[in-house]
């Protein structure tokens, strides 16, 4: 029988804590992101979390379907990007915007529409100047200025 | 350490033992200022206007409450062992969560999706580090390699000009980052009490296992009845082929061995779930055929 296992019980509250963490803050941006590709970005991070918690379980139990588990959230993942990136580039197309809250009449019929005033948000701090250009290795001709530069930065 | 009169804290730890909470007053202390701390650090650093300070200042006292909370947060983890373990579980793991919150609070996608490449990067090493070396490559594959790339051409197709008012605004944040850290502070308390020595055993580490019996370790499975779920489950969870490789066998090999003998069914479903999932892209994404309208035909 070989030595007892290093990967004692504490260390896999070591994992499961980290996983956890991932998990809350995955639904935190989800609920609370108002733009689309945020929003499936931190449902991702819910699946990692949910994917390192199950690693380490497979890995304290000393058998290999933690992880064959894992593969099959790896795969549910990618298809779930495709078929969301998809639905999020249509949506665009059709609103010219990736704000989730002007689809909100989708929702159940008898819920009031959230209206949040524009006073919430946070004010964008104007960096001074007009915009400046990075300094590249010319590569060729160098094309016509525009006769106005960019009065307002695009950042 | 602060509580100076022995029978105050005494009198504490018994009041919490009564009432079911048999967490030291220390450890309950440390998770109660990582939940505290790591909300008001994320409610401040979501975008969101907090009467007429200035962002940047908003930033600065978020991010070094959330620093404060992660580093409390890395208290609460043993070491592994060997210094490379813990030097690497601890970059990794502070990592992992640091980068999850950059992501949820950043002003533009391409950040987040930047700051979530970095978190799968993070458990990528994780996984490194708890033996599943497959996976650890394969998360960089897939993950970082295949899935942050098309958000990355996605958000390059449907970008928006300049910045936007729905990137500087989150939906209820105080509400959201309640309920969020309740969560995770339920998550935290049930590990940390599962982690805590039950009261009259010895002081080894291994009287912990008791609350979680390895099921590699289980003997008895036999005994139970065959063709119940347990014995359905435990049979197939120690099935040699199901066992982690103990010492020189080959780690993708094990995992292809039980990935096409106990799992086939799984594997050849997230196959058909590939496909499918394929197939509703294409009929999602591309649009109508021009020259070939909706409605119903009109007689000639």
């Amino acid at each position: 029988m070989p030595g007892p296992d290093p990967f004692t019980f504490d260390v896999l509250v070591n994992y499961l804590l980290v996983g956890a963490a991932l998990m809350a803050l995955g639904m935190l941006g989800f609920l609370t992101r108002r733009n689309l590709i945020v929003m499936f970005l931190s449902a991702e991070m819910m699946l990692q979390g949910t994917a390192l918690t199950l690693v380490a379980f497979g890995r304290y139990h000393g058998n290999w379907t933690g992880q064959v588990f894992t593969i099959v959230i790896l795969t549910v993942a990618a298809c779930e990007a495709a078929i969301a990136l998809g639905l999020i580039l249509v949506l665009f197309n059709r609103r010219e915007s990736l704000d989730v809250t002007l689809w909100q009449d989708i929702r159940e019929p008898g819920l009031p529409p959230v209206e949040e005033p524009s006073e919430e948000a946070e004010p964008i701090e104007p960096k001074p100047g007009p915009e400046s250009y990075p300094h590249l290795t010319p590569a060729g001709l160098e094309p016509p200025h525009p006769s106005q530069p960019w009065e307002q930065r695009r950042d | 350490m602060f509580l100076r009169e022995l029978d105050t804290v005494e009198m504490l730890q018994n009041a919490l033992r009564n009432y079911g909470v048999p967490l030291a007053i220390r450890d309950l202390l440390l998770a109660v200022a990582v939940i505290v701390l790591g909300a008001t650090g994320t409610f401040l650093l979501l975008p969101h206007r907090h009467g007429s300070v200035k962002p940047r200042r908003v930033h600065a006292a978020g991010g070094a409450l959330v620093g404060l909370s992660i580093l409390l947060l890395a208290c609460f983890w043993t070491p592994p062992g060997s210094f490379q373990a813990n030097l690497f579980f601890y970059a990794f793991g502070m990592a992992a969560v640091a980068g999850g919150i950059l992501t949820i609070t950043s002003r533009n996608p391409i950040y987040s999706a930047l700051w979530f490449a970095s978190v799968v990067l993070s458990t990528s090493g994780l996984f490194l580090l708890a033996g599943a070396q497959f996976l650890a490559a394969g998360t960089v594959i897939v993950y970082a390699g295949a899935i942050i790339v098309t958000f990355l051409f996605v958000i390059m197709l449907a970008q928006s000009q300049g910045q936007a008012l729905y990137d500087r605004m989150a939906r209820a944040p105080g509400r959201a980052t309640l309920s969020c850290f309740l969560l995770l502070w339920g998550l935290m308390y049930a590990l940390l009490v599962a982690q805590t020595i039950p009261l009259g055993q010895g002081q080894d580490s291994l009287a912990r296992e008791k609350r979680l019996v390895r099921a590699s370790q289980i003997v008895g499975f036999y005994r139970i009845q065959p063709s119940t779920n347990p014995a359905m489950v435990l049979n197939r969870a120690n099935r040699p082929t199901s066992q982690l490789p103990q010492s020189q066998q080959s780690h993708v090999a094990g995992l292809g061995g039980t990935l096409y003998t106990d799992h086939l069914i799984a594997a050849e479903l997230a196959g058909v779930l590939l496909f499918v999932a394929l197939v509703g892209a294409v009929a999602i994404a591309l649009p109508r055929v021009p020259g070939r309208p909706a409605g119903p035909p009109t007689a000639p």
